[in-house]
């Protein structure tokens, strides 16, 4: 046991000593974190600025154009009147919708000839794109009952005897788990684990080659000391930060991002848990292997994008072809989302969670056991041609 | 003084490619990342949400509803069953995404032109899945309010053609433009890749002065006795080159093979991919000036890198974040690249537009360097 807080306090010096890693161990987790929140505060797409071009001005146009003035959704950009324009505002970005009412459209309507109504929308981000075409639906069925309400009424029908016709079959719809359509409570945690995930791994994958490039690494592999004391003792302090920084992220997303967090908090622990403990296992690994520490550095950090994506966390698995869901599978990034998505947004309990807990369960064996039983000898020097930036040593300022 | 800067960039291409670990990178990097995306994206259009419907009525009436919403856009029925529980359960496992709830006695109450309530419920933990869903439902929602008010009508006597007229105001049309089938792919695939290639970029970029001063022919090449803005310059035209000789493989993939929008002219289009690659590699450049060693370099040109996709506001719209954040955005080049992109491959938006875009980057560009020079010439 003092072997292992030996070599735990030896590491910990390293992680105090070394102002970038302590900073990326402790700092930057939090400072992405606040970035990305202050990113998403709003939550909700509102305000989509769109423009009326009236063609016929009559009262019934007006009507609509107030309806959509009156939705919170969107915002009436007023000094756009033409066709030309609102082209230009779509290709320039001043706008993000529109609306058409076509010349005559009163008269037709009223002498039942077709025409209708043109919306269009930004298609280009569809983040806009899907939001506003929910939006002018809305709208657009809002009007359509109050219009039909209104023609009711003037047939004689009186409020209740509209009502009775009108809802003879609603269709009332509930959006469960984020009932807001909140954009902070569908992308913020994932990004969350994400950096967990990257800063974790970054910080971790350092730990040997760092003693490989001060010729440190011998006195371990020399010294009797078994190699499932060395990694105990070497990963101690990262697993703690990382998991003090998971406990961290999670305040700090509920407390100041209003993020929700429901759900278990022995199951967010256990998730929490086993995520560390694969990216401790699986960053000591690395770390053994890797030659120095701007080769891990290097290929770290470009996992982040690729992972996130593949996972099905926002783009989702049922329409991601069976070879890169089986790929994601491999990935301890797509199990955490997932289910820490189940648990903290859906509330599910144990018996929902459980196929995830247990494939972290066995990725955070496969990850541990290489690196508990490693083999205490020195790997020979890469061989042949003039290899850059290859060895245990990389370019930094001589003193 | 020509054959100086050919020798820099020569040799500075032969490090470039005897660093193996930097030509898995540049080579392999965003390549890879645009084929894997591609791939997941190759849906392209999120169709075929998967719905699930508990007929407690089964009758008829019924039935007819729920082919309806087996015909809506972008719905489609997966499970029929027996109850609300079961239906939950299915939303709970992710199987179903959208739940339609038809009550009992269901046809009873429509003939009778009493009220009944149908439920759709929508998981919204997607929020790709939810918005979808629920653009989905409202047009459900108002067809089959409409058919229903228009039988109530007759049946209370109303002619048809004057119940259709109550409940047929008006038709309206919806156009999304740019991205007429609202792809995926089109909008985040190109994107993506591109967010991986400025990462590999400012990686190697993160080399140029460390890699350098950090190295003992450092002496050597001091005591050649040529200046260090030749030197710097020309490694900096070659790394710049090389940037921009493995996003062309990306681009003729992207829009030749994949045939994503590109609605400007490829000139056009490429001057504007050259900036943004002077503009990286300037913050590489800068990152490796005043760092201690090639990994805290590293460390901090991806500090910058990382998070700048995601503060663009090519997905969550700048419009959509405090304003504090949208003026530190409009700092990073990262932020004028990717709105570009989105207004010039898809919208077109014009040389004026774009020749703005790329001053704006050249600027970050300038200041780097010039802040990079002054590390340089102070050590």
């Amino acid at each position: 046991m003092r072997q292992i807080l030996n070599i735990a306090h030896y590491e910990m010096l390293h992680i105090i000593k070394e102002k970038t890693l302590f900073l990326m161990v402790f700092l930057v987790p939090l400072g992405y974190a606040a970035l990305f929140g202050a990113a998403y505060v709003t939550a909700v797409l509102n305000n989509v600025p769109i423009a009326i071009v009236d063609l016929d001005d009559s009262k019934l146009s007006r009507e609509i154009a107030a309806a959509f003035a009156n939705s919170p959704h969107f915002k009436v950009v007023d000094d756009i009147k033409t066709y030309p324009e609102l082209q230009e505002g779509m290709k320039n970005g001043r706008l993000r919708a529109g609306v058409v009412i076509p010349e005559h459209f009163e008269q037709k309507l009223a002498r039942h000839e077709l025409t209708r109504v043109l919306t269009v929308y930004d298609g280009s981000n569809l983040i806009w794109g899907y939001n506003t075409r929910k939006y002018i639906r809305e709208v657009f069925n809002e009007f359509t009952a109050s219009s039909t309400a209104s023609y009711l009424a003037g047939m004689g029908y009186t409020k209740n005897e509209i009502r009775s016709i009108m809802d003879t079959v609603s269709l009332n719809t509930e959006v469960w788990y984020n009932p807001t359509f909140s954009y902070t409570n569908f992308l913020f945690l994932g990004l969350v684990m994400i950096i967990l995930h990257q800063i974790g791994l970054l910080s971790v994958s350092l730990t040997v080659t760092r003693e490989k490039e001060r010729k440190t690494w011998l006195q371990f592999l020399s010294a009797p000391v078994p190699a499932w004391k060395i990694f105990t003792g070497k990963a101690i302090p990262y697993f703690a930060a990382n998991f003090f920084n998971y406990a961290l992220l999670l305040w700090f997303a509920s407390r100041f991002v209003h993020v929700k967090i429901g759900g278990s908090p022995g199951l967010i622990l256990v998730l929490g848990l086993l995520y560390d403990l694969v990216i401790t296992g699986a960053g000591f690994f690395i770390s053994l292997h890797a030659s120095n520490s701007l080769q891990v550095t290097r290929y770290v950090m470009l996992l982040g994008v690729p992972f996130f994506m593949i996972s099905g966390y926002t783009w989702p698995g049922t329409h991601i072809p069976a070879f890169i869901n089986y790929l994601a599978r491999l990935l301890p990034s797509t199990w955490m989302v997932l289910g820490f998505r189940q648990v903290v947004l859906k509330e599910l309990d144990m018996s929902y969670v459980l196929p995830y807990i247990r494939a972290l369960g066995l990725m955070a064996v496969l990850a541990v056991l290489p690196a508990v039983t490693f083999a205490k000898r020195l790997r020979p020097r890469p061989q042949g041609g003039p290899v850059l930036n290859n060895g245990p040593s990389y370019p930094a300022r001589w003193k | 003084m020509l054959k100086q800067v050919m020798a820099i960039i020569r040799r500075e291409l032969f490090y470039m490619w005897h660093d193996r670990g930097l030509r898995n990178i540049l080579l392999w990097g965003s390549l890879t990342g645009l084929l894997l995306l591609y791939a997941t994206y190759s849906a392209q259009v999120l169709k075929d949400i998967p719905t699930a419907v508990v007929d407690l009525d089964n009758s008829s009436a019924s039935r007819e509803l729920v082919d309806k919403i087996g015909q809506a856009e972008y719905l489609k029925l997966v499970a029929s069953v027996a109850s609300y529980d079961d239906l939950q359960e299915l939303i709970k496992q992710g199987k179903a995404v959208v739940g339609v709830v038809i009550p009992e006695n269901f046809a009873r109450d429509v003939a009778l032109g009493r009220q009944t309530r149908v439920l759709a419920v929508i998981d919204g933990s997607n929020m790709i899945y939810a918005t979808n869903a629920s653009a989905a439902v409202l047009t459900v929602t108002r067809t089959v309010s409409a058919q229903a008010g228009v039988s109530a009508l007759v049946a209370r006597g109303v002619q048809l053609q004057q119940a259709k007229a109550a409940y047929q105001a008006f038709d309206f049309s919806e156009e999304p433009w740019f991205n007429p089938a609202l792809n995926y792919a089109y909008f985040l695939v190109l994107a993506l890749a591109l967010n991986i290639w400025q990462q590999c970029c400012t990686l190697a970029a993160c080399l140029n002065v460390i890699g350098e001063r950090g190295m003992k022919s450092w002496l050597q090449i001091k005591a050649s006795g040529i200046s260090k803005f030749r030197f710097f310059a020309s490694k900096s035209i070659a790394q710049v080159f090389i940037f921009m000789a493995i996003v062309l493989p990306l681009y003729v993939l992207a829009f030749g093979v994949f045939k994503l929008p590109l609605n400007c002219s490829w000139p056009s289009f490429l001057l504007f991919t050259l900036a943004f690659a002077i503009a990286i590699h300037s913050i590489g450049t800068l990152a490796s000036s005043f760092a201690r060693n090639a990994v805290d370099a590293a460390r901090f040109g991806m500090i910058i890198a990382l998070p700048s996709f995601v503060l663009s506001g090519y997905t969550w719209p700048l419009e959509a974040m405090p304003a504090y954040l949208q003026k530190a955005a409009w700092v990073l080049p990262q932020t004028w690249f990717f709105q570009g992109l989105n207004y010039f491959a898809f919208k077109n938006a014009g040389w004026h537009l774009m020749s703005h875009y790329i001053l704006a980057m050249l600027a970050v560009a300038a200041v780097c360097y010039g802040a990079a020079a002054v590390f340089i010439a102070r050590s």
